[in-house]
């Protein structure tokens, strides 16, 4: 009886989490979108503020945000509507990690999260990575040039991932990298990442049941990798550059 | 003798009314150079004090002369020296954003005579005080519904003259303003020479945007905005924009370099657009559309120069706004152009560059597109030279030129058009669609890499001739560079 009082009442503290999924403007939070105000805190606080709130999409309007990492948490979508381009910035200080590998768009430990929308994310990869061999030159960067440098997307130990529409480009390290993700879909990402020779563009460890469609994949080594420890991954019309099937061997 | 009296009379008031037209310096009125005192009333003041006397300048010496809002009358001209400021306040509250126009922050109504002049400066702060705007609907003290995130209504304009004849502005720069930056609406007798506009600091930063008016020349400017620079609009469906000349002018955009819309109600008239240069520019080099029923006739385009612009050139009837009415565009010339198309983003690296849209896609054509049954008609273009860097890829974006994949190409008769708006085109150089009576002549296309597409299309086209072309494109021995569909009449001459 107990348990079935618990069940109930976390149906109900469920569907009210879904009924309280909103949308919130990026406005809202003084996020701007000049290209060249860092909005880093900015964007975080209004990840952070919905998610409390019991999740939804915090929506981007045309315009160019300058960002640094930003962590998704549980229940928050990103929104990049058509005429959005969310840039990293070149401040190489303003990358964290998740698991170890830096990005643009982190998340750790988190459920239901998304990035969708048909703007843009842009790494500015040649100008980051000038930036972290000048700092490693002087020595105030005690890393390797491929741990320091910054993906787009960094995903470790997620639960319910939809990643949906938008354009990749230019990232420094790899684009998208997913470590001890569960239930992932990647759709329709147009990616073009030439602008650094080591970048590879998906990157997966470890990952139970990831699905891969309509995706365009352009990068200059690996456009797709995986440790072998990978499970449960379909792949249906995605292709290379050069025209061919995207072959996947995990 | 009694009519000849009458002549006399006339015109011994006009030359008396010059005669007393004379200077007032701003500090005559207690008007502060300090750039902290808010001067709105006292210029005000003086503007109507110097109009009720019949007329005469205002002359702003060096110095920042803070305002809100000022209203020029008739028969007085603001004049700034050099080093003379006016610097726009960043409160929302001091600009007339309750009236029954445009709000802006140097705005006149029905006035005649009147100018703004000198080598000064006016600054309107646009960022900051769209940005207080913003704040005070978020706070929800004042209504808007953020179109894009950002406020749609209030926005100040730079400039913003309504209904106003003889009208002079020369010699100043405009800068930063939260909107439109130099605007005229139904003006008639306008003259606007060797100004500067330098405006990328919100969104909508038109340059230049002259509606509805009549007798126009712009000349000898250079404008660098982020939004269309050189702009014509017509707002009301029973006015134009007629008998324009633009001479000699430079145009940097994060949108279009010169700009025919996008609100096209009553139309264009005859307009010479003579020798003037685009550059660093997202969009087109020239965009001339009529999306909302406006009839668009003898615009005569010679000696545009245009580097590293996103596109050369687009030519659309569209049925947006048009509300039952039919848009035509009839008679447009283009000759001796030169134009260069990069593969890199032109105003990269610019504050509010142009928004990334219509993906994937690869480099536009030229584009020149009615409606079914809504033909272009009579265009020439001549002596003309596009380079386009070519390298498309059919996986990243592919549209073929079988009869299905053009006939797939949407008409959308209600989007806003604009040169990217099809996406993915079937040609390099030019696709034309819905159009009667093409001229091309010397006309040369060079793409610097190997193209998957044809340099050009051609799909319901009755009447076209093209006489001395010239297709560059590497590794393309006996490549077809033109393709007709639907098409009659097609002469393609040596």
């Amino acid at each position: 009886m107990q348990k079935l009082f618990l069940k109930i009442f976390l149906i109900i503290v469920m569907s009210q989490g879904a009924l309280c999924a909103k949308d919130y403007n990026a406005s809202l939070f003084g996020i701007k979108s000049d290209g060249v105000t860092l909005n880093t805190p900015s964007i975080q606080k209004a990840i952070d503020f919905i998610s409390e709130k019991g999740g939804g999409k915090l929506k981007f309007y045309v315009g160019r945000y300058l960002t640094g990492s930003i962590q998704l948490k549980s229940n928050v979508t990103i929104e990049l509507n058509e005429g959005v381009v969310l840039v990293g910035t070149s401040s190489i200080y303003d990358y964290v990690g998740a698991n170890g590998i830096k990005a643009l768009i982190v998340a750790d430990g988190q459920q239901n999260i998304g990035v969708s929308g048909k703007g843009v994310i842009e790494g500015q990869g040649p100008a980051v990575l000038e930036q972290i061999t000048k700092q490693i030159q002087k020595g105030y960067l005690q890393e390797t040039i491929s741990q320091a440098s910054p993906g787009l997307i960094a995903l470790n130990n997620c639960t319910g991932i939809n990643i949906e529409g938008f354009n990749l480009q230019n990232a420094c390290g790899n684009v998208i990298a997913l470590t001890a993700c569960k239930q992932v879909r990647l759709a329709g990402l147009k990616i073009k990442s030439t602008s650094n020779k080591d970048t590879k563009g998906l990157v997966f460890s470890k990952v139970d049941g990831i699905k891969l469609e309509n995706l365009f994949i352009e990068t200059i080594v690996s456009e797709i990798k995986s440790d072998g420890l990978s499970t449960n991954i379909s792949l249906v019309n995605c292709q290379y550059a050069s025209g061919k099937n995207l072959i996947f061997k995990n | 003798m009694m009519k000849n009296l009458l002549i006399v009379i006339p015109l011994t008031i006009f030359i008396c009314f010059h005669a007393q037209a004379e200077d007032y310096k701003a500090s005559m009125f207690g008007i502060k150079s300090n750039g902290t005192t808010m001067n709105t009333t006292s210029i005000q003041k003086a503007i109507d004090f110097i109009h009720e006397k019949g007329g005469g300048r205002l002359v702003f010496y060096v110095g920042r002369y803070l305002t809100g809002t000022i209203q020029l009358k008739s028969n007085v001209t603001i004049h700034l020296e050099e080093g003379a400021t006016i610097v726009g306040s960043t409160n929302i509250y001091d600009y007339n954003i309750n009236g029954p126009h445009f709000s802006s922050l140097i705005s006149a109504y029905k006035a005649e005579n009147i100018g703004l002049t000198g080598k000064g400066v006016i600054d309107g702060q646009g960022r900051d005080l769209a940005y207080t705007l913003l704040d005070q609907v978020q706070k929800g003290i004042l209504k808007d519904e953020l179109a894009n995130d950002r406020p749609a209504l209030r926005r100040p304009k730079g400039i913003y003259f309504r209904e106003c004849k003889n009208v002079e502005v020369s010699g100043i720069m405009v800068k930063n303003a939260a909107e439109w930056v130099v605007v005229f609406d139904q003006c008639e007798n306008l003259k606007i020479d060797k100004i500067t506009v330098d405006s990328k600091a919100f969104w909508n930063n038109d340059g230049i945007d002259i509606v509805d008016c009549k007798n126009v020349v712009l000349s000898n400017s250079f404008i660098d905005a982020s939004d269309d620079a050189i702009c014509f609009k017509s707002h009301d469906p029973t006015k134009l924009c007629e008998n324009v000349e633009v001479r000699n002018n430079v145009a940097r955009s994060s949108a279009n370099g010169i700009k025919f819309g996008t609100v096209t109600s009553g139309g264009y008239k005859n307009f010479k657009i003579v020798n003037n240069k685009v550059y660093d520019t997202f969009r087109s080099a020239i965009t001339i559309a009529t999306p909302d029923g406006g009839v668009i006739d003898n615009i005569f385009v010679d000696s545009l120069y245009a580097y590293n612009t996103g596109n050369s050139i687009y030519l659309r009837i569209g049925a947006r706004w048009n509300k039952g009415r039919t848009g035509s565009m009839n008679n447009i010339t283009i000759q001796n152009m030169y134009c260069e198309i990069p593969n890199s983003k032109p105003d990269a690296g610019r504050e509010y560059e142009g928004p990334v849209e219509d993906l994937p896609r690869n480099i536009s054509p030229a584009s020149i597109v009615g409606l079914p049954g809504q033909y272009i008609s009579n265009v020439t273009l001549r002596n003309i030279q596009i380079v386009v860097p070519g390298n498309s890829n059919p996986t990243y974006a592919y549209r073929g030129i079988k009869p299905a994949d053009l006939d797939s190409i949407p008409e959308m008769p209600a989007a806003y058009p604009e040169y990217s708006q099809f996406k993915e085109l079937p040609a390099w150089g030019f696709y034309v669609r819905h159009v009667k009576n093409l001229t091309i002549e010397n006309v040369t296309l060079t793409a610097q890499g190997k193209e998957y597409r044809p340099a050009i299309v051609l799909d319901d086209v009755q009447g076209a001739t093209f006489s001395k072309m010239k297709y560059i494109e590497p590794e393309s021995n006996k490549k077809k560079q033109v393709h007709t569909y639907k098409s009659s009449e097609v002469l393609l001459k040596k």
